[in-house]
């Protein structure tokens, strides 16, 4: 009897400690989390193109992740050649996978809408194809991008007790999270208020209907899959100097791009940004308490069965019948 | 086209579409792993009669193509200067005893499965005498049972985690003793006792820490972290904050491959700097710097046999040469001196052979590889004849602002190569009788190893 109280006590006093420990690990869990949002900003940059592309035209684009790359690649060579900044890439790399993927959609993808199976495959294909130009090109070595000197440091929002900062996040990664969210916006805005929004989502609505009151429904789907890839540029460009540039990079992204949308998903564009929290978070938060592999093995699990059960997506109005 | 539409279409397809459709994908795929990942014996130069015929396995598609491609091109350089009687085959006439070498190059696209298949063609229907190739040790384990069984010879150019002996395997890249086993005690003593291990998922990177950290431990060190990430992740904002938590006094990391960069470059943004916690890599070489840029790792320390920066007159020789083939811009690397060096071990087996007027099959040039001396850009080496690793020099280097290496560590001459971890599996070593009747070669001695080096003859 006496050996139990003992034994609870000890128990008791050991939980203590542990709860110290806990309280201490709770700071890191919190810059963890703080982290977290440094994954959600590369999951909503990579994620926003296939919102346009799938999420609006309905196109599987398995290519997307190349389109990604394409961007690092115009960045890196815009570097090399003439020493540009990687912030002035910016724009031509928008412009230049954006003029990419219309010469794509001129002739591969627009032969094949409503006829998902083949749209699939063609864009498989180009893949594969956008991968072995690049390398012929550029070979298979990892390629180096400057990152711009003057974003760097860390932001450090708590510090413990010695004075060295306990939750603190790069300049960088918020960068990355304001230029997505800052492409949301654009995108969004461009969508509702303006007369192309208008008539981007008169076609994909009722493409007859909008045809018939004269809308050029083949130049809308030329930019609008355009633009998509022009994100996804603009996507490769920003994460090429914290990342590696080679030409099976887009790969890495194309699997968490589509999960993003999936789960978040696709009627609105908030979708992709709740769907980029919600896995970023939670596979950092779990990473953090396992470990990266398991992380990606629980989010890749819980995605699958949220398909299963909600295949149109966590944040997704009724759609009309 | 709107949601209703695609779903009426989906499931409108019937069952003889859908086996259309997927043999079409199955097709495609065919046709992309064969242009992929297709062979082709060369016969860019004039080959002259009875050829050599060496296989040349490398993936130049795929993700580790990035590696496996600069290990093609350091063998290329070596088979060349072989056929035509340059660099260090100079005075060995051209081509080996009158016979050039005809290389059968085929590419495995990175894929594991790929690589077994590949080995069988080679040996099977393009009747290769050897072959020169893998880099991951799961491709190495993927081709072992085909060599084995078909009775073979593999050439294998990489730094590995050991505790493997194959009498069909000639290991030319460093063993456990000649990477960790100077690389420990050298961060305990220059940084301090704690030790965070990180590396990508699978066999090597998981080997050759546990290897690490067995040392580290016995040494007195503590291990304050071990994480992994899959195999060409590039996001490290997990690891890196575990590393900031646990608070260790140097980061050991087996990343490899597409990770390497954004690791370094996501260490040095999130605030962690190389004279607090400086990284001790074994995968981290000059190409890897070059691709992340030298001021994200400057600072940090690679633990290889070769650097750009070793002063040999044949090390001089061996840059010059290789810019002058791929292009001035281009680095060289411990692997790829590693895969340069095997081909000449190689060839001088073969010229041995031939000499004494035999015949080039597995069981003579296997014979004659054993002890093999070669006087390598890294220094004097030799294969050695019991277990089939080479005797390799143990340097350490600390990166520069110019992406070279600073040599701050290096063994007076090559280390005697000893295949099993001996932290892990005291005494055991593995010797093969002369001739190599394939018998089980492992000993267990019971004794303390002691470290030897190679005597210059």
């Amino acid at each position: 009897m006496y050996a139990h109280l003992f034994s609870f006590f000890y128990l008791a006093q050991e939980a203590v400690a542990e709860e110290t420990t806990q309280a201490f690990s709770l700071v890191a869990l919190s810059n963890q989390l703080v982290n977290g949002i440094g994954i959600v900003g590369i999951l909503l940059l990579t994620g926003l193109g296939l919102a346009i592309t799938f999420g609006v035209m309905r196109i599987i684009n398995l290519a997307h992740g190349e389109f990604i790359m394409l961007g690092a690649y115009v960045t890196f060579w815009m570097q090399s050649t003439f020493g540009m900044d990687l912030l002035l890439t910016i724009p031509f790399s928008f412009l230049i996978t954006g003029a990419i993927g219309a010469l794509v959609e001129l002739t591969i993808i627009r032969r094949l809408y409503g006829r998902p199976l083949e749209t699939l495959l063609a864009t498989w294909g180009l893949s594969i194809v956008l991968q072995g130009v690049i390398k012929l090109i550029f070979t298979a070595q990892l390629k180096y991008v400057k990152s711009p000197p003057y974003i760097s440091g860390n932001l450090t929002l708590l510090k413990d007790a010695q004075g060295s900062p306990a939750i603190a996040i790069s300049y960088y990664r918020l960068f990355i999270i304001f230029v997505a969210i800052a492409l949301l916006v654009l995108t969004g805005y461009l969508l509702n208020k303006t007369d192309l929004g208008r008539q981007v989502r008169a076609v994909t609505q009722n493409r007859d209907m909008a045809r018939c009151l004269g809308v050029n429904t083949s130049l809308i789907d030329m930019l609008t899959f355009a633009y998509g890839c022009g994100l996804a540029g603009v996507a490769g460009t920003v994460i090429s100097s914290l990342k590696s540039v080679s030409p099976p990079m887009g790969q890495d992204y194309l699997v968490d791009a589509w999960m993003t949308v999936v789960t978040g998903g696709v009627d609105k564009l908030i979708g992709v940004l709740a769907g980029a929290f919600l896995i970023g978070e939670s596979s950092s938060g779990i990473a953090y308490l396992l470990n990266d592999p398991t992380a990606r093995v629980i989010v890749l699990a819980a995605v699958i069965i949220l398909i299963r059960y909600k295949p149109e997506g966590l944040f997704t109005i009724q759609k009309r019948g | 086209m709107s949601k209703k539409d695609k779903s009426t279409l989906l499931n409108g397809i019937s069952r003889r579409k859908f086996i259309k459709y997927s043999s079409l994908a199955v097709g495609s795929g065919i046709l992309a792993s064969c242009t992929g990942a297709g062979t082709s014996s060369t016969g860019d130069e004039e080959l002259g009669e009875n050829p050599i015929k060496v296989g040349v396995m490398y993936s130049t598609t795929g993700s580790i193509a990035i590696v496996e491609k600069s290990l093609q091109d350091a063998t290329f350089l070596a088979l060349e200067q072989i056929n035509t009687n340059t660099g260090p085959w100079e005075g060995n006439g051209e081509g080996i005893n009158g016979r050039k070498i005809q290389k059968v190059v085929v590419n495995p696209n990175s894929d594991w499965d790929l690589y077994n298949q590949m080995s069988k063609r080679l040996i099977d229907e393009d009747k290769v005498v050897c072959v020169l190739g893998c880099y991951t040790s799961a491709s190495r384990k993927s081709v072992l049972p085909v060599f084995e069984e078909k009775d073979s010879i593999l050439y294998y150019p990489v730094y590995y985690e050991g505790n493997e002996c194959s009498s069909n395997v000639f290991y030319t890249g460093a063993a456990p003793n000649q990477q960790i086993t100077d690389s420990i005690p050298y961060c305990k003593e220059n940084f301090g006792p704690k030790g965070f291990f990180v590396g990508s998922d699978y066999i090597y990177p998981k080997e050759s820490n546990r290897i690490a950290k067995a040392e580290l431990e016995k040494i007195g060190g503590k291990v304050v972290g071990d994480e992994y990430s899959p195999l060409g992740t590039t996001e490290f904002i997990t690891i890196i904050n575990k590393i900031k938590q646990a608070k260790p006094d140097f980061v050991l990391s087996n990343l490899v491959g597409d990770s390497i960069p954004a690791f370094y470059r996501q260490y040095k943004d999130a605030g962690l700097t190389s004279d607090k916690v400086p990284i001790m890599a074994y995968p981290t070489t000059e190409e890897e710097i070059q691709a992340m840029g030298s001021e994200y790792a400057t600072g940090h320390y690679t633990s290889f046999n070769y650097f750009q920066t070793v002063e040999t007159p044949e090390n001089a020789a061996f840059v010059e040469q290789f810019k002058a083939k791929f292009g001035d811009n281009r680095v060289t690397n411990g692997v790829m001196e590693a895969a340069y060096i095997q081909t000449f071990f190689m060839a001088q087996a073969m010229q041995d052979v031939l000499k004494d007027g035999g015949e080039l099959n597995t069981q003579t040039i296997r014979e004659a590889t054993r002890g093999q001396e070669f006087q390598a850009p890294q220094g004097l080496v030799k294969v050695d004849p019991d277990n089939y690793h080479a005797y390799l020099y143990s340097r350490i280097g600390k990166w520069k602002e110019d992406g070279q290496a600073e040599i701050v560590f290096a063994t007076p001459a090559a280390v005697q190569p000893i295949a099993w971890s001996q932290t892990l599996y005291p005494g055991r070593v593995c010797t093969r009788p002369v001739p190599d009747t394939r018998s089980s070669p492992i000993k267990e001695t019971g004794k303390d190893l002691q470290v030897k080096y190679l005597e210059k003859t």
